[in-house]
């Protein structure tokens, strides 16, 4: 409940980053940090069938089952993803996701994957 | 901030200094924020304060680098904890051992320097992960396929050096096994290369994995005597085909045999890691089907009673998947000669043909493709399994910890090991994913695995009662004689203490090569049980 509540507190507000990026923040290099760092969980397409029975993407799976159909389970059908949401699950992770290092996302790139994440969301769409 | 064990404030911060001139500023990580980012995620302390933390991270780029940062640290006495991709999940992550370690973070370490198509090797650096080298040998259409285990985002490197494993055949599924030259750099900051690497001017290191004179390459795996910053791993031709098929016995007595005609196949070298089942017993890790439950309802069932059983059900007591890896004539040949030999060896044995892939496949087949690992393609899937599903739906675990019981490869084996973590888990009161039609995992080609995947949580009091059931499966077969190949930091001391064979002169000769190796004990300290001098009294 507690880090429901966090959560809850981070999509309305929206967390500050933990450090400036030098250029302005990317859509189009935010697609590849999700490819490589979050499509293999959280992209589209899934397998025909998973390897213990799931039959999915471990990550869109899951928020299939969280979601109910009240949003998309794919991420990048989302248009209501707080900044700051998407920085503290990449920073922090949440359930079986784990954290990521900034050997891995560095600040900069965490910004174009904010920007691509919430584009739909800034064209109000 | 936490500090490392005996280091003052002021050496400390005197020692990031000089780590920030070796690497880069941006490269010394010791804010509380970017601290944080190297705890593990699937801690079983997490929150508490024996939560294994780092003091901060280091990332170097270079071998040079590295041997400075090996340097600083023996001037100051910092403990080190080297991690390549920190993707070791379940088994630490990225956090050390020993709390107050200096993290060596080499993801940045992440070039692949060769991958030869017709020698059939790579040799990469840490920081590569499977997804990186999978991409670099598609992009250029090399001829060679990769073994990778389930998580794709862990490195060749570390994996191996965890006696990671994957799925083809037997030669390439053991990671270390499959390995040929490492680079080292010492706890005293020399560079060491081992078998014909270390000739000068060799062009054959990842060709000879001896050399000459004694091997010391597995001093280097699951231990702390040396940080690896190349490594080359030997790789299967891209074969041309993949071929599945099904065999299913009738009787829960016909196990036993099944083994045996599996392990034909397998010690041939002429399958990847067979897929044990039982259509009765359920699933993986699944509860048993309600009449089976109620066979168990009054005790674990005799074998005369299983073998009834299994007669009322009027299904087959077992199965098991085989792939054939190899030219279209051979993986169907063989399919032929094993139905042949099964039918043989085991009276009603039936078959199902399964799929038939040509190699390799096509990059737009990929994202619907199921079991990609055991096409050499990485993947994240497995996280399926512990992931929210409908079956925890509002309750999904924070992680995991994995045990492996390695037990003998025979049926009154792997029923005893089910029976073992039954009752194991019976006594902590816990609903017990075991039932006797339980099937055990062949990661490794000549022994079997019966594993436990204990959820770990964001909890104390959850991860308290998960801590219990852990170290009580571990006790409980070590009673029986059944080790396990690889645990997380928070189990290390526990385990090693498992391999005490006449009082303890395993662990004992390891302490001794610690001391001589790695006198000022910098290097990733209580690492499976092997504590430095200075520290051995205070070991968990």
């Amino acid at each position: 409940m507690r880090r429901a509540m966090l959560f809850l507190l981070l999509c309305v507000t929206g967390a500050a980053p933990s450090a400036v990026a030098q250029t302005a923040p990317s859509d189009k290099n935010g697609k590849a940090v999700f490819d490589k760092w979050c499509a293999p969980c959280h992209g589209a397409v899934a397998p025909a069938r998973g390897m213990f029975g799931g039959g999915a993407l471990p990550g869109t799976a899951a928020l299939a089952v969280k979601y109910k159909g009240r949003v998309p389970a794919v991420l990048e059908e989302r248009s209501n993803l707080a900044p700051g949401f998407i920085r503290t699950v990449v920073r922090n992770g949440v359930f079986g996701m784990p954290i990521t290092r900034k050997t891995e996302i560095s600040d900069a790139e965490l910004e174009d994957l904010v920007a691509y994440l919430t584009r739909k969301s800034a064209r109000g769409g | 901030m936490v500090l490392p064990p005996n280091v003052s404030e002021a050496d400390f911060s005197a020692a990031l200094g000089e780590f920030r001139s070796a690497v880069g500023a941006d490269w010394v990580f010791s804010s509380d924020a970017d601290v944080a980012l190297y705890r593990d995620s699937y801690s079983i302390y997490w929150g508490e304060p024996e939560e294994r933390v780092a003091s901060a991270a280091v990332a170097p780029a270079t071998v040079e680098e590295v041997q400075q940062v090996v340097r600083i640290a023996n001037k100051y006495r910092i403990p080190l904890y080297p991690i390549s991709t920190g993707r070791n999940l379940t088994y630490g992550g990225s956090a050390p051992t020993l709390r107050g370690s200096l993290v060596v973070d080499l993801k940045r370490m992440n070039r692949i320097l060769a991958v030869d198509e017709k020698r059939h090797f790579a040799l990469v650096e840490p920081g590569v992960s499977y997804f990186d080298l999978y991409n670099h040998i598609r992009e250029r259409n090399l001829e060679v396929m990769l073994d990778v285990p389930d998580p794709g985002w862990g490195s060749p490197v570390g994996n191996s050096l965890d006696h990671g494993v994957g799925y083809t055949t037997a030669p390439f599924r053991d990671h270390f096994g499959s390995h040929c030259g490492m680079e080292v750099v010492t706890a005293e900051g020399e560079i060491i290369r081992t078998g014909t690497g270390a000739v000068p001017n060799s062009d054959n290191w990842q060709d000879f994995h001896y050399g000459a004179g004694p091997t010391i390459d597995g001093l280097f795996a699951q231990s702390n005597f040396g940080i690896v910053t190349k490594m080359g791993f030997w790789l299967m031709p891209m074969p041309e085909a993949y071929l599945t098929g099904t065999v299913t016995v009738p009787r829960y007595q016909d196990f036993d045999p099944l083994i045996h005609e599996v392990s034909y196949w397998e010690d041939l070298g002429l399958i990847g890691m067979p897929d044990y089942g039982s259509p009765i017993g359920g699933g993986f890790f699944a509860p048993p089907p309600a009449a089976l439950a109620a066979l168990m309802a009054s005790g674990w069932p005799s074998i005369d009673a299983l073998e009834r059983f299994v007669g009322v059900e009027a299904r087959p007591a077992w199965s098991v998947r085989l792939h054939f890896y190899g030219p279209e004539e051979t993986v169907r040949a063989n399919w032929q000669a094993a139905k042949r030999r099964f039918s043989g060896a085991i009276p009603g044995a039936a078959f199902q043909d399964g799929e038939f892939l040509r190699l390799p496949i096509p990059p737009e087949q990929e994202p619907t493709l199921p079991d990609k690992p055991r096409l050499g393609i990485p993947s994240l899937e497995v996280f399926a399994m512990v992931a929210r599903n409908p079956s925890t739906a509002n309750d999904p675990a924070d992680g995991h910890a994995d045990f492996f019981a390695m037990i003998p490869r025979k049926a009154s084996a792997v029923w005893e090991a089910a029976r073992v973590m039954f009752e194991t888990y019976r006594e902590m009161d816990t609903p017990a994913p075991y039932n006797p039609f339980s099937t055990p995992i062949n990661y490794y080609s000549r022994c079997f695995i019966m594993a436990a995947v204990v959820p770990t949580w964001r909890d104390p009091a959850r991860n308290s009662r998960s801590r219990e059931l852990f170290a009580r499966i571990m006790d409980r077969c070590a009673e029986r004689g059944w080790g396990c190949y690889r645990t997380a930091p928070a189990f290390q001391d526990q385990l090693a203490r498992t391999y005490s064979f006449n009082n303890n002169a395993l662990l004992r000769f390891r302490e001794k090569l610690k001391d001589s190796i790695d006198p000022n004990g910098i290097l990733s300290p209580g690492r499976y049980g092997i504590w430095p001098a200075s520290m051995r009294n205070t070991r968990a």
